[in-house]
């Protein structure tokens, strides 16, 4: 046991820093947004963080609460002007700003080295870090749904109108959403920057946007256990195809589009379908839950 | 002068094929309120594919451009019939279209590398019409009249079909109301896959086009015009065809005159500075009516 753990670290800390960012989206669309800010605020706060330990020499728990910091104000800032837009121009305006953060990664060379990134960044991040931090969040979000935020959390995603009519703040209810969403992603990559010793502006595109997304669809967005699920299955699925980087994008992206296609409530779904298969047609409880998102 | 003569010029056949993109790319989101991110990936299959013709069947330039045109207008239908319209009739989330297309965009570059190769590909020199006119001092090839030509009547020909002919009547009307469409007898079925199909293969020319202008074809070529793409989409206004079209060309121009005067990189960032600004201050875009209009 203790060897399987010693030889698969390196991916199990990747699935814990992926469904961390996996709920991350997970936050924001549990209220309805499709944010492509992800990889953005998470380059804040990998970025940040770093030059809090490097440049001004402080400590690790200084430097991961700097980053997470920056990125929710960053997140705040953003939100105001962004959350006003619909649908698909959120998406696009959120793309703009983590390609605005790429770019000005790449080429404000004197901080962030530029193309070459930053090296030999102190390993601080252990393995305990990164398993409190995802259950804090599991614990957390399950906490919050349990409450009248949760409440107010579903009723801003399944329709808004209703929501607003009974005096539910929407846009303020979203605002919030985002910051959180945004400390998220900045400890995220804050944690992920204290991992790997090396950071550079490609760790940070569009693409970790995209996968992030991709994680909490895969897991389904009915429970906060689906962007972990969802996580440990991107993550570790091409892990099996090593051998070359193609084959995994492929099996990747065709269980992405076969999941959207047949499992609109991600792999979560499974589950209970699993369970009446096994031990017959036993209804379950009876269940006045509403219907999990999609 | 000569300088901003000829700057024009590289300009405006940069982007000729930057427009040609974006109004299929446009055409989408106007007719059928699709954001399809894999448009970029289908950009890129064009290029290669383009080459290829050129490269080992030894096809002439144009015949060249056709085919691939073809292709790729048949794998963006392909697309609609496997995904996107599953999807629709489903009614699901709009956000699982978009993750559908993203993913669709990795799984196609992953094919290109798997078939290709990741390398960048070129033409064969034969195939190179080398020829240079001169004009005062503004030096033109060849190439860049055949881009600009063919964007033009690429152009002029989608223009015919939505203004001129019945099915652009009734693909406008799928672009007012799809129900509305139905109503009056349209076949929305068969159009939309006929939308598809010519939002592929402009997205598939511009591929042709943009590997003729820097004589270079790589797998990887989508994400860049997908991002320029969507700058132009927003600019233009989202769903707006005209206005894609102009904001393409500008597009071309601004990069080319910026090379000259803005030395900091920081130019793409000024780029989605502007995508920003757009969306806060005129969502509906530069040229876009006040009210929303498509197509």
């Amino acid at each position: 046991m203790m060897s399987f753990l010693a030889s698969y670290e390196n991916v199990i800390a990747l699935v814990l820093i992926h469904s961390v960012l996996g709920i991350g989206a997970y936050v924001m669309l549990s209220v309805n947004r499709f944010s492509l800010a992800t990889g953005g605020l998470m380059a804040l706060g990998a970025y940040v963080s770093v030059l809090v330990t490097i440049n001004a020499g402080l400590p690790f728990p200084v430097a991961l609460a700097a980053g997470t910091l920056v990125a929710a104000v960053a997140a705040l800032i953003l939100g105001f002007p962004v959350l006003r837009l619909e649908g698909d121009y959120f998406a696009l305006a959120t793309l703009a700003f983590t390609e605005v953060v790429r770019v000005i990664a790449l080429n404000w060379e004197s901080v962030t080295g530029g193309a070459l990134g930053i090296v030999s960044i102190p390993i601080e991040t252990r393995m305990w870090h990164l398993v409190l931090t995802l259950a804090v969040l599991v614990g957390g979000v399950l906490y919050i749904r349990s409450t009248f935020i949760g409440r107010i959390l579903e009723a801003c995603r399944q329709d808004e109108m209703p929501a607003q009519a009974i005096g539910i703040d929407v846009a303020r209810v979203r605002l919030v959403a985002f910051v959180v969403s945004g400390a998220i992603c900045g400890l995220a990559g804050a944690l992920s920057a204290h991992y790997s010793y090396f950071i550079g502006p490609s760790d940070f595109g569009l693409i970790r946007s995209i996968d992030a997304i991709a994680y909490a669809v895969l897991g389904g967005l009915g429970n906060v256990i689906g962007p972990v699920i969802g996580a440990i299955v991107y993550t570790v699925l091409p892990e099996t195809l090593r051998f070359s980087a193609q084959a995994r994008d492929i099996l990747v992206s065709l269980t992405v589009i076969l999941v959207v296609l047949f499992l609109p409530k991600g792999l979560l779904s499974l589950g209970p379908a699993l369970y009446r298969g096994l031990f017959g047609g036993s209804r379950g409880r009876a269940s006045v839950e509403p219907e999990a998102a999609e | 002068m000569d300088v901003f003569l000829q700057q024009t010029f590289n300009g405006l056949a940069l982007g000729a094929a930057y427009a040609v993109f974006a109004v299929g790319f446009t055409l989408l989101f106007g007719v059928l309120n699709v954001l399809n991110l894999a448009q970029g990936s289908i950009f890129m299959i064009g290029g290669i594919v383009g080459l290829e013709l050129v490269r080992l069947v030894d096809l002439p330039l144009p015949a060249a451009l056709v085919l691939a045109m073809v292709a790729t207008g048949a794998l963006s239908v392909l697309t609609q019939i496997a995904v996107f319209g599953p999807l629709e009739r489903r009614g699901g989330n709009r956000w699982m279209g978009l993750v559908a297309s993203l993913a669709l965009a990795r799984l196609f570059v992953a094919l290109a590398q798997e078939i290709f190769g990741t390398q960048v590909l070129r033409f064969p020199a034969e195939a190179w019409m080398e020829t240079v006119w001169t004009i005062g001092n503004v030096r033109i090839q060849t190439l860049q009249i055949i881009v600009v030509v063919t964007a033009l009547t690429l152009m002029a020909a989608l223009a015919v079909l939505l203004r001129g002919t019945q099915t652009g009547r009734a693909i406008r009307t799928m672009a007012f109301n799809p129900q509305v469409a139905m109503l009056v007898g349209v076949p929305v079925g068969r159009l939309t896959l006929l939308v598809y199909f010519i939002s592929g293969s402009l997205a598939g020319a511009a591929g042709v086009q943009l590997g003729i202008l820097y004589n270079a074809v790589s797998p990887f070529m989508g994400e860049m015009i997908l991002l320029k793409g969507l700058t132009v989409l927003i600019v233009g206004g989202l769903g707006h065809v005209p206005g894609a079209a102009l904001a393409g060309v500008l597009l071309g121009l601004t990069e080319v005159y910026s090379v000259g005067y803005l030395s900091s990189s920081f130019r793409e960032a000024i780029g989605f500075g502007v995508v920003f600004a757009v969306l806060l201050l005129r969502p509906t875009g530069l040229f876009g009516a006040a009210v929303r209009q498509r197509a």
